[in-house]
């Protein structure tokens, strides 16, 4: 009975997130990148400007969805390719916690630059 | 098979970019001046400028080869699924063209 | 320029009288020179009756061989004859001109799944492909990302191990009542696995998919295909498809598809090879979340 259990891990979890944080990203990468390139402009950006989006709380909760789910994605895609590649065994699973610590300290890097911005405590 | 080696080279491009992105917006964590500043002293430089219309074109084609490969997954236009490459490169094309003067503008 | 012929015996035979060393030379030139004409039209004669062949240049390699354990090229010019096919054009190579021109082949129908290679940059029935819509000089390579034992024979080794892991059998623990009543399908449960019986075990999908070529333990196209034509069948009962399905959603397994489609492309037998894997990969989604 236990490995029924087991299947749910193999593999088919990673599979069906990368497909629906792809469907997250495709619509807020491109409102991303069309606020800050089309609507403002990346050369005109201050300290302040991003400050006022960032104290919105929605917007706040988007950004920092929105890097949780392109880590995710990216660092998935990444590690896949790799397999793909051919990696395997020891060298596989350092490079996955490689990967994880690697995701970790981007994702905590990213809340306290919002929080910079957002004036919340934790920076 | 070119559409998975596209697919496969912007995805790595875009980690790149996602990982040094995060890094220039932390300065924000030393404070007003030295964000603003970093930000544009890049922004005035061509190079970054014609980089940025590079990251524009790779994370469009990402984008749409990305709903392309949605719609197999979901067994959805199977049939016209190599037509939807070429599809999505030619719109790449036509959007980061349209887009560059707006990139380069203000320099 | 033919008419130089006859002015050059007209101007020798006036030349026997009266031969100055200037005219001697000049006679000497235009001799030579209408030797060569006549030398060129030969030439242009040949090509014209070569047009009748056909120029294949083969992969050859042989490490038992000295002189041909390097890997090399030869060109064989075969007698085109309309209709004729790779392998007809192989045999007649290795029949007239080098019978040490090593490849394997059968039932020359597309059925066995022998002659599988690399003809111009991509994977080929032999038997299956017409010398004429190929470009000339037509190249023949074994199958890319397997090992060459020789000429043009690899080593399938690997492909025969990624087939029998995923079991290629019937199997089913629900036999009918009666002890002489048939186990029936429905006409459109075989309709639905009709294309995924046809595999040859050829191993052209294989050998096309990076990943595969990438990953030594990806079970690859034709396994999982061969899984959806048993998956699939309606006859096999519920247990036998959740074992079917725990040998495939294994993580070298359908998950190591990227929808390339090169084996779809390839394929001589014209499976949907992709189509079925994706269908697993969505049997194997559902599969899983039901567990909730």
């Amino acid at each position: 009975m236990a490995e029924q259990y087991s299947s749910f891990q193999r593999g088919g979890t990673r599979w069906l997130l990368q497909r629906v944080t792809a469907a997250f990203l495709v619509v807020v990468l491109a409102f991303h990148f069309f606020l800050l390139h089309f609507v403002n402009h990346a050369y005109e950006v201050t300290f302040a400007q991003s400050a006022f989006r960032m104290e919105q709380l929605s917007y706040y909760s988007l950004m920092i969805l929105f890097l949780v789910t392109a880590t995710f994605h990216g660092v998935n895609g990444v590690y896949n390719a790799l397999v793909n590649q051919g990696l395997e065994g020891p060298q596989k699973t350092a490079v996955k916690w490689v990967l994880i610590v690697g995701s970790v300290i981007l994702v905590v890097q990213g809340i306290r630059t919002a929080n910079a911005w957002a004036g919340y405590g934790f920076i | 098979m070119w559409a998975w080696i596209f697919h496969k080279f912007t995805g790595w491009v875009l980690v790149g970019y996602l990982f040094t992105h995060i890094s220039v917006l932390s300065t924000a964590l030393s404070g007003d001046a030295a964000y603003t500043a970093t930000i544009r002293t890049l922004e005035g430089l061509l190079l970054v400028r014609i980089l940025e219309v590079g990251l524009l074109a790779v994370a469009v084609f990402h984008i749409l080869n990305g709903i392309r490969l949605l719609m197999v997954d979901l067994g959805l236009g199977l049939e016209t699924q190599d037509r939807s490459f070429y599809a999505s490169l030619v719109l790449t094309g036509a959007i980061v063209v349209a887009s560059v003067p707006t990139f380069l503008g203000g320099l | 320029m033919s008419t130089q012929t006859p002015d050059t015996k007209e101007e020798t035979e006036e030349s026997t009288t009266s031969t100055s060393p200037a005219q001697a030379r000049r006679m000497e030139k235009k001799r030579r020179r209408a030797e060569e004409r006549a030398e060129e039209a030969q030439a242009e004669a040949e090509a014209e009756a070569e047009e009748d062949t056909y120029h294949l240049k083969v992969f050859r390699y042989d490490p038992e061989v000295a002189g041909k354990q390097e890997p090399r090229f030869d060109d064989f010019h075969v007698p085109f004859e309309p209709g004729m096919t790779v392998l007809d054009a192989l045999i007649y190579a290795r029949d007239n001109y080098d019978p040490s021109l090593t490849f394997r082949h059968s039932c020359r129908q597309a059925v066995c799944g022998s002659d599988a290679m690399f003809v111009n940059g991509s994977q080929k029935l032999c038997c299956k492909t017409q010398l004429s819509d190929l470009q000339e000089p037509v190249r023949v390579e074994p199958l890319p990302h397997q090992e060459v034992v020789k000429d043009l024979v690899v080593d399938m080794q690997h492909f025969y191990e990624q087939m029998e892991a995923v079991e290629p059998y019937f199997q089913t623990d629900e036999l009918p009542e009666g002890e002489l009543e048939e186990q029936r399908q429905t006409r459109e449960n075989r309709e639905k696995i009709k294309m995924s019986t046809r595999c040859i075990w050829c191993g052209a999908c294989m050998s096309s998919c990076n990943i595969a070529a990438g990953d030594n333990q990806y079970l690859g196209p034709a396994a999982l295909n061969k899984a959806y034509r048993f998956y699939m069948d309606e006859r096999e009962g519920e247990d036998v498809q959740q074992h079917r399905l725990e040998i495939i959603e294994q993580e070298h397994g359908v998950w190591r598809c990227q929808t390339q489609f090169s084996c779809t492309e390839v394929c001589p037998k014209d499976i949907p090879l992709t189509e079925h894997i994706q269908e697993l990969k969505r049997e194997a989604v559902k599969s899983n979340l039901k567990f909730w």
